[in-house]
């Protein structure tokens, strides 16, 4: 059984069909990439299968279990993490604690444990502050966990979203773009990012637009035009499609 | 059956009234996405200016009428200047509460220039009783639909036929685009701001003979103006005016068939309602003016 | 150090009345009912902040909930003849509850529309307080409102009252402090920033957007029921808009999001008209320019004034 799966997925906007059936399965432990053009709803499948957007058809499971139409945060609760196409943190607090807010939820929902800060919830604490000072150490942030992460460069908050969305620990981790607008040394790190959760043996599905990048990471790749799978395989191959071909360069 | 129709007149002047006031709200809301908290002020200054100038300074109606239109105008100008354009760049929330101290202000203003005593300005026509088939009215209701209908059609042409009205028109559809094809967005925001003032004003000369001025009348307008620019979809102009109307007759029914004193709560049950079943207002959400 | 700090700061506030008798005796009882106002006020100006400040909700309801405490805890009390204990519980319940009820449509709406629900919220309460006669008698007031009683242990002097205030807002702090650190105030804070972030962190917006509008109702109803039984009238005019207005006058003044601050700011509030002796319509038209001048000149209030002169400052201001 795949990890996570779409099967007929389908959302329209306004008439137009942004995603058209998509059939998409991801076994535990894969690396795929989802490209293809502007437009062709890479973003708008990501946004349903996290629960951002309701499909208007076809379902979305995840470890077997039907997710079609659940809130974000519950799917988020499930183990499925996700960045956003234009970075996304919480200006006002700091590198730390955005890291922080990402494991919390995960760990302890009682009020009242919380509000009177029991033993066991401060034990808790501990270990997410600990973990989290990991995590912005293996992303370079280390010296920067007391900034407000609204002060941060560009490049530096897209690190942080990054490592947080890692705080969890998810079994399926979806990136949106993230070798998009950062230099070539960021780019670099990113993708050794990326490789080494593939080879902790996390499932990472992303969106990219840097063919380097995707050619070179992934294990499999899935195009999408005009909101339908038009091809899938191993990068070699998929390169060497004539319908890829086309899709990109025929227009 | 008489009552009936009676109640219906009462709801159509209600409707006029706000519908005037709605129309300044979503345009200014098409323009700039801000929602003045201090319009429904707007239409009490209007109302003062017209009482002085009609029965202090003992000007013709028209005149006094026009001449509070005048005065709202320029008011409305020096608003913009003086409050919405330092405001324009920051968050929604110091916008809102920039208007709402503005409000504020205004109001307690004129408690301290007028009094709290309400102000009475009949007229000829409001005192004229127009009787038909047994349904007895003030003339001074039909001049109020008349010139409401007159305002809307005037503005319909003005947005679709002046260099002006089209570039509000633009800016409601697509703000940052206007400004790459060289339109004065600091220019029409404040002409926006100018019309939707004088509109209110226009409202305030009409209105001003049946219903009496007093200090405090404009937040519970602003509410029911907003109510009926939610209720038609926000930033639509002609679903706002359409809502008005709507809600101005379900207040006026309610206040004859089902209790005077929770007339005011009516707009807002009617929001609420609105906004649970269709969140998008009733005629969808369709931005423009 | 810290310790002994806090100590001796809750001491000093404790002596208030003996301090005040000793320097100021003419006008003990004056400025002692000023800082049972503002003690009170304080403690509203914190249960509103909670929504304004920490999950960015500008909710205008806030003199509904606060009248619904007043008028359930008053009308018990007077009609029913409730102990204060009880009077006081219910209309903390009772305003609790409403919050819950009317917050799950209203958050419903976003930002203007919430501001404008919640303000039509407001009026409608106000509304029904001035013509349900028949219940709260309307404009004629519930009069008569007995005074605090636990037992045999009675509140009826002014240093009562002003023990009674500060006991309020020392607890309502505390809360407010519990809620806005920690992981709680992290969840909070994560929605007020962004809230599609949030949700990706499993957080869910509504849940915690509703764990602060009705601890905050719950917290403004109780305050109403003890403002009722300082002043012993309660009238539908105490349930009115420029009680919203006031409140938010009062965070921005002192600094939205901060305990300290909007602590600050409600007591500059209160204490500043009293001590100039202002007729209210005056008040108000300062407070109006008051409230437009700071929130476009200094949105973060006196407090992000303060942390700039320290140079502790986090992050830039909620309003900017």
């Amino acid at each position: 059984m795949a990890l996570f799966e779409t099967r007929g997925l389908t959302k329209r906007f306004l008439g137009v069909t942004a995603v058209d059936g998509v059939d998409l399965a991801v076994e535990a432990g894969e690396l795929v990439s989802l490209i293809g053009p502007n437009g062709s709803g890479k973003t708008t499948l990501f946004n349903c299968v996290t629960g951002y957007l309701a499909p208007d058809g076809g379902r979305v499971l995840f470890r077997g279990q039907d997710v079609t139409g659940a809130a974000p945060h519950r799917i988020a609760r499930l183990g499925v993490g996700r960045t956003f196409q234009l970075v996304s943190v919480f200006p006002r607090l700091s590198a730390l604690e955005n890291l922080l807010t990402f494991l919390q939820q995960h760990q302890e929902e009682r009020f009242f444990g919380r509000l009177l800060r029991a033993p066991g919830v401060r034990r808790l604490e501990a270990a997410a502050v600990e973990r989290a000072r990991s995590l912005l150490d293996s992303v370079g942030l280390g010296a920067r966990e007391r900034a407000p992460a609204g002060t941060l460069s560009y490049g530096q908050r897209k690190l942080l979203a990054f490592a947080a969305a890692l705080m969890p620990d998810p079994e399926l981790l979806l990136l949106d773009e993230p070798a998009a607008a950062v230099n070539p040394t960021m780019i670099e790190q990113m993708k050794a990012q990326i490789r080494a959760l593939h080879r902790a043996g996390k499932t990472v599905l992303l969106v990219e637009h840097n063919m380097d990048v995707v050619m070179d990471i992934s294990q499999r790749v899935v195009v999408l035009d005009h909101g339908q799978k038009i091809a899938e395989g191993p990068p070699e191959a998929v390169r060497r499609d004539p319908k890829v071909i086309e899709a990109y360069f025929g227009r | 059956m008489i009552d009936l129709l009676e109640q219906l007149v009462h709801g159509l002047t209600l409707g006029s009234l706000y519908a005037m006031v709605a129309a300044g709200l979503a345009l200014m809301f098409g323009v700039v996405r801000l929602i003045n908290f201090a319009h429904g002020e707007f239409y009490m200054l209007g109302g003062y200016a017209f009482w002085y100038a009609y029965a202090v300074l003992g000007w013709p109606y028209p005149v006094a009428g026009l001449a509070a239109v005048a005065a709202m105008g320029l008011f409305g100008l020096a608003y913009e200047r003086a409050v919405i354009r330092t405001i324009l760049s920051r968050t929604w929330h110091v916008q809102l509460i920039a208007t709402l101290a503005t409000s504020i202000t205004l109001t307690n203003l004129a408690i301290l220039l007028f009094g709290t005593q309400p102000k009475e300005v009949p007229t000829r026509l409001s005192a004229a009783i127009l009787d038909v088939g047994g349904v007895r009215l003030a003339w001074q209701r039909i001049v109020v639909l008349v010139v409401a209908v007159a305002l809307f059609a005037g503005l319909e042409w003005f947005v679709g036929h002046t260099k002006l009205g089209k570039a509000m028109r633009a800016m409601s559809q697509n703000r940052e685009a206007c400004a790459v094809v060289g339109i004065d967005v600091q220019h029409v925001a404040l002409a926006a701001f100018g019309l939707s003032a004088g509109l209110a004003a226009a409202a305030a000369a009409v209105v001003s003979p049946l219903f009496n001025i007093f200090p405090d009348v404009g937040a519970l307008l602003t509410l029911k103006a907003f109510a009926a620019v939610i209720v038609g979809g926000f930033g639509f102009v002609k679903g706002a005016i359409a809502a008005a109307f709507l809600i101005g007759l379900a207040e006026s029914l309610a206040a004859g068939y089902v209790s005077y004193a929770y007339k005011d709560a009516i707009a807002f049950v009617v929001m609420v309602a609105v906004l649970l079943v269709r969140p998008q207002g009733l005629f969808g959400r369709r931005i423009g003016i | 150090m810290r310790g002994v700090r806090w100590v001796a700061g809750g001491a000093a506030l404790i002596a208030v009345p003996w301090l005040v008798a000793a320097v100021l005796p003419g006008q003990q009882r004056y400025i002692l009912h000023v800082l049972v106002f503002t003690a009170l006020f304080g403690a509203l100006a914190l249960s509103y902040d909670l929504v304004v400040g920490h999950v960015g909700s500008l909710s205008l309801a806030h003199p509904a909930f606060f009248g619904v405490g007043a008028y359930g805890a008053a009308l018990l009390a007077t009609e029913a003849r409730w102990p204060f204990a009880a009077a006081l519980a219910a209309g903390l319940v009772l305003a609790g509850l409403a919050a819950l009820v009317v917050g799950v449509p209203m958050f419903r709406l976003t930002e203007h529309s919430f501001a404008m629900g919640t303000l039509g919220l407001a009026l409608v309460t106000q509304i029904v307080a001035t013509n349900w006669v028949d219940f709260t008698r309307g404009p004629l007031c519930v009069t008569g409102i007995p005074k605090p009683q636990v037992g045999d242990f009675r509140i009826t002097t002014l240093p009562g009252f002003y023990w009674m205030g500060l006991a309020t807002l020392g607890l309502v702090a505390l809360l407010y402090h519990g809620l806005t650190t920690f992981r709680l105030g992290r969840a909070f804070h994560a929605v007020r920033d962004n809230e599609t972030l949030a949700s990706s962190a499993a957080i869910d917006p509504l849940r915690y957007r509703m764990l602060a509008f009705t601890i905050a109702g719950a917290l403004a109803g109780g305050v109403g029921a003890l403002y009722a039984s300082y002043v012993g009238v309660l009238c539908p005019g105490e349930l009115s808009v420029s009680l919203s207005v006031n409140l938010l006058v009062m965070l921005f003044l002192g600094g939205v999001g901060s305990l300290r601050g909007v602590v600050v700011g409600a007591a500059a509030f209160t204490a500043l008209p009293e001590v100039l002796r202002m007729a209210p319509t005056w008040r108000m038209v300062i407070y109006g320019l008051l409230l437009l001048v700071i929130v476009i000149r200094v949105p973060d209030g006196l407090e992000g004034v303060l942390q700039r002169r320290t140079g502790r400052r986090r992050g830039p201001a909620p309003g900017a």
